[in-house]
């Protein structure tokens, strides 16, 4: 059966374009082709105007944090590092958009004044977006 | 929609720690409600059912289940999942209903079972409630993604954890006069504020408890509720809401959009406004999310309940009861069975079955509940018929 040719086609879902993305140090977003509103990459469809006309953008993933916390008890396959990362929201420069990631080796909350600057530093297969703070 | 709906018997089982298998609690809860309402099992002609982790006591398809151990096994059955909302919005699907005509009476039981996973286990669920991709799958768990919000609405309006810790105290103060509360203890600020930080800024007594437990009410038309010569309750406004199911989704962290639309709706439907509404049981899973609804509700403007709530305005003398029952906060947290559990409570407080926690003269109640950080909600509103 080696001659046969594989016509089915590879399929890239829109969640792995935001993780190859990510891993560029990037967030993947989409602009909305009717209306110019900007979403996250992996929205289907706008969520003002309803448009499916997207268009990909790769935004540079930095941004200031607008919210965090840091758990006691962490969920499974977090329990390793529970106390010592911070869940973060953080708005991405230049944009309205906001995202949120893992921040990890953060133990008090005078670590991290709200404000703060990060950046993406990839997509953990274990921990989902990982950030980074800026000094 | 052309019928009068109302609510004509209540039950509800212990909120707690249970023994028993889920089955077992829902049958209990629902047995109780029909009691209340006087009416015979064969007037029930559809049930509605909330849960979100029978799975974990193996069990789903929770619906068909219940109405056969009931003796009810050729009358519909429909389950409903939607996080810790699902109470509300199995309630609205059931109003429906017989609102529409399809149905005169129908069984509408909240049920969960959950402490028996462990902590650990019932904060991993819980976090697939979440938007996984964005939140749980980056370690946050509810009392994190709550955390969040609480420190979004300290900076913003300029609150503290204390005025958070006064929420705790009411509805605990609330709860020991609830013979059904999970939690029945009196708690002080200093309380709160020395337990342990469970997500930063929010501490253990910040926090609801994971709860077993079930409620139920029997709901029916105008007509069969005047057969029953018996105090009922009628509902008079219903609303649905949804906001991004992610935190990050909101333009504003501070506030829940689906409590918002949903609020508008019923206060619409009912021809009443906030300042109508004698009390009022809301979704109270950690103290910022009481301050938020009671906002978002329009009892007090943006950025001024947490002061309102120090003051008193939401004990029961207060100008607007806030959880009488004793709320998620005291009362418990069985998510399935948290929106009907405060129907339940409506139910109770005007047909003279609330004991010491009887908010006098009260004829208009609301109830809002919603799933995961807000992403849905239901907001109904009542009137007490003598």
């Amino acid at each position: 059966m080696s001659s046969q040719v594989n016509h089915q086609q590879q399929i890239v879902s829109l969640r792995e374009k935001f993780i190859m993305s990510a891993n560029k140090g990037k967030i993947l977003a989409n602009r909305c082709s009717n209306c110019g509103h900007i979403m996250l990459g992996t929205i289907y469809y706008c969520e003002k105007c309803h448009d499916s006309q997207l268009e990909p953008v790769e935004l540079e993933g930095t941004g200031k944090i607008v919210t965090y916390t840091i758990q006691a008890v962490a969920p499974e396959g977090f329990s390793d590092i529970g106390g010592s990362y911070a869940w973060i929201v953080f708005k991405i420069d230049n944009t309205v958009l906001k995202v949120s990631g893992i921040l990890l080796g953060v133990k008090s909350p005078a670590d991290l004044p709200l404000g703060s600057k990060v950046k993406v530093d990839g997509f953990d297969t274990k921990y989902g977006l990982r950030v980074q703070k800026l000094s | 929609m052309t019928n009068k709906v109302c609510v004509i018997g209540a039950g509800s089982t212990r909120y707690g720690k249970l023994d028993e298998n889920i089955i077992e609690i829902a049958l209990a809860a629902s047995k109780d409600a029909i009691d209340s309402a006087g009416i015979a099992p064969k007037d029930i002609q559809a049930g509605y059912i909330s849960n979100v982790f029978g799975v974990s006591d193996k069990q789903v398809h929770m619906a068909p289940v219940i109405m056969s151990n009931l003796g009810l096994p050729y009358v519909p059955g429909l389950t409903i999942e939607s996080a810790c909302g699902s109470g509300s919005i199995m309630f609205r699907e059931a109003y429906a209903n017989i609102a529409a005509g399809f149905y005169d009476c129908v069984l509408a039981l909240g049920v969960e079972k959950i402490t028996h996973t462990g902590t650990i286990q019932s904060t991993t669920l819980f976090s697939y409630c979440s938007d996984f991709f964005y939140e749980g799958g980056n370690g946050a768990s509810f009392p994190g993604l709550f955390a969040s919000i609480a420190r979004s609405y300290i900076a913003t309006y300029k609150a503290n954890e204390e005025d958070l810790a006064h929420v705790a105290v009411k509805n605990h103060e609330n709860g020991i006069l609830n013979p059904k509360a999970h939690v029945r203890k009196e708690i002080t600020v200093d309380d709160v504020l020395k337990s342990p930080v469970v997500a930063s800024p929010l501490k253990l007594y910040d926090c609801c408890p994971f709860s077993d437990g079930a409620s139920a009410v029997i709901l029916c038309n105008e007509a069969f509720a005047k057969k029953s010569n018996r105090s009922y309750v009628e509902v008079i406004g219903s609303g649905r809401g949804a906001s991004p199911a992610a935190v990050q989704g909101r333009e504003d962290i501070t506030t829940i959009p689906s409590t918002i639309n949903a609020a508008k709706q019923a206060y619409k439907m009912a021809g009443i406004t906030p300042k109508d509404v004698n009390f009022a049981e809301v979704h109270d899973c950690f103290t910022i999310a009481e301050i938020i609804d009671i906002e978002d509700l329009g009892f007090f403007q943006k950025g001024t309940a947490a002061h309102a709530v120090r003051e008193g305005a939401t004990r029961r003398n207060g100008e607007i009861p806030i959880n009488p029952s004793g709320g998620l906060k005291s009362k418990g947290h069985p998510i399935g069975a948290t929106g009907i559990g405060q129907v339940v409570e409506v139910f109770e407080q005007f047909t003279g079955k609330a004991g010491e926690r009887t908010i006098k003269d009260a004829e208009i109640a609301l109830t809002q509940n919603f799933g995961a950080t807000g992403a849905s909600a239901a907001v109904h509103i009542f009137k007490k018929v003598e």
